[in-house]
């Protein structure tokens, strides 16, 4: 234990010094959405309270990082039923688990475009997931925008009957608009 | 059985249409009283998408009925007072207006409301108004107390039926019965 903390206060020294990529703050304007499907119809929804550490520097993928923390009591969705729902004990059951957490375990170039693999931990369940990452560099501030999908049931979001992917569709895509500025 | 009306009774179209929707109209009318008490659940989310699957299926039945009725010829009426007629046909077009106003009066709720509507999960139809919690409010209570309207207009339309059938012992109900064979009218004359 104190050797692996050792190892990451170290880590945390040294990184800085080798990595080059930029960190970033992200601003409050940034969204962190996601589109459900419900009876046949899609319907978005957004997560108003998360925080992401950004490290990214497409010329240094090596070296870049998104660690990004979701309150999901946070989620509305425009209808009261759902938003009362999806805390519940038979979705996100935010009283056993408040946050959602996803950490970077590396970047790769696909086709003209980058790819983040990483891990998200939901509900309890930690799974890899990949993003699609679109970088626009700016004067000084520059945009980044991820999108996934995620299958809600690999991470046991809707239990019991709300298993049921006929009522509810089990892919959701998760998109994310980040307005950076350089630390 | 012929399937087109002729002078003394109702062809099996017309009576398919009839009784069929009879069976829909009722069931989805209770199961609609019912359904709402229901506790929430993915089984109540269902429930309803049948009710508004079957509400539809009636509006759509309607459509095809009235098609129907107007390629078919209509039986003429039994001999009855004027008054007794005009009262049958304002009840039967009570009865068709009420039959599309109920499912439309869903349609326009569950629009108000913003939820998708789904045909037995096969595919999707659009919203006839945009969300708006006071529309809602009123649909819904539209759609609750024209059903109420509805049973009192049947009371009169299965009341009258029945009158006619076990009063008066004529051809009204017996002609738009599913198996039902008209009176033989004894011939002028027969003292049978």
């Amino acid at each position: 234990m104190t050797r692996t903390t050792l190892a990451l206060g170290l880590a945390f020294l040294i990184l800085p010094m080798t990595a080059g990529a930029a960190d970033y703050t992200v601003q409050p304007a940034s969204t962190l959405g996601f589109t459900g499907t419900f009876q046949g119809a899609t319907f978005d929804g957004s997560f108003n309270k998360f925080n992401a550490a950004i490290s990214y520097d497409p010329a240094n993928l090596a070296a870049s990082k998104f660690d990004v923390t979701v309150d999901l009591a946070s989620a509305t969705t425009g209808d009261n039923d759902r938003d009362h729902a999806l805390p519940s004990a038979d979705f996100f059951d935010t009283a056993k688990f408040p946050q959602a957490h996803f950490v970077t375990t590396g970047f790769a170039k696909a086709g003209n475009g980058v790819v983040a693999n990483g891990s998200l931990t939901l509900h309890g369940v930690t799974k890899p997931v990949q993003l699609k990452v679109t970088f626009t560099p700016g004067s000084g501030a520059a945009s980044l925008d991820v999108a996934t999908v995620v299958n809600r049931l690999d991470f046991g979001v809707g239990s019991g009957e709300y298993k049921d992917t006929s009522t509810i569709g089990n892919a959701v895509k998760v998109n994310a608009h980040l307005l950076l500025q350089p630390k | 059985m012929a399937l087109r009306s002729d002078d003394s009774r109702w062809g099996t179209g017309a009576r398919f249409f009839h009784w069929l929707m009879a069976l829909a109209i009722l069931g989805n009318g209770i199961f609609g009283l019912w359904m709402t008490g229901l506790a929430p659940s993915l089984a109540k989310i269902n429930t309803f998408a049948l009710h508004k699957s079957i509400g539809l299926t009636v509006l759509a039945l309607f459509f095809l009925r009235l098609a129907w009725r107007m390629g078919d010829q209509r039986p003429p009426d039994e001999p009855a007072p004027a008054w007794q007629r005009l009262a049958a046909h304002v009840t039967h077009g009570l009865l068709y207006v009420l039959i599309v106003a109920m499912p439309v009066s869903g349609w326009v709720f569950n629009s108000a409301h913003g939820y998708p509507l789904q045909w037995f999960k096969l595919f999707n139809l659009p919203p006839l108004v945009a969300k708006d919690d006071q529309v809602r409010h009123v649909a819904i209570i539209v759609h609750e107390y024209l059903f109420y309207f509805l049973l009192l207009v049947l009371v009169a339309h299965v009341g009258a039926a029945l009158w006619h059938h076990f009063v008066l012992r004529d051809n009204v109900l017996r002609r738009m019965l599913p198996f039902g064979r008209p009176r033989k009218v004894p011939p002028p004359g027969d003292p049978s």
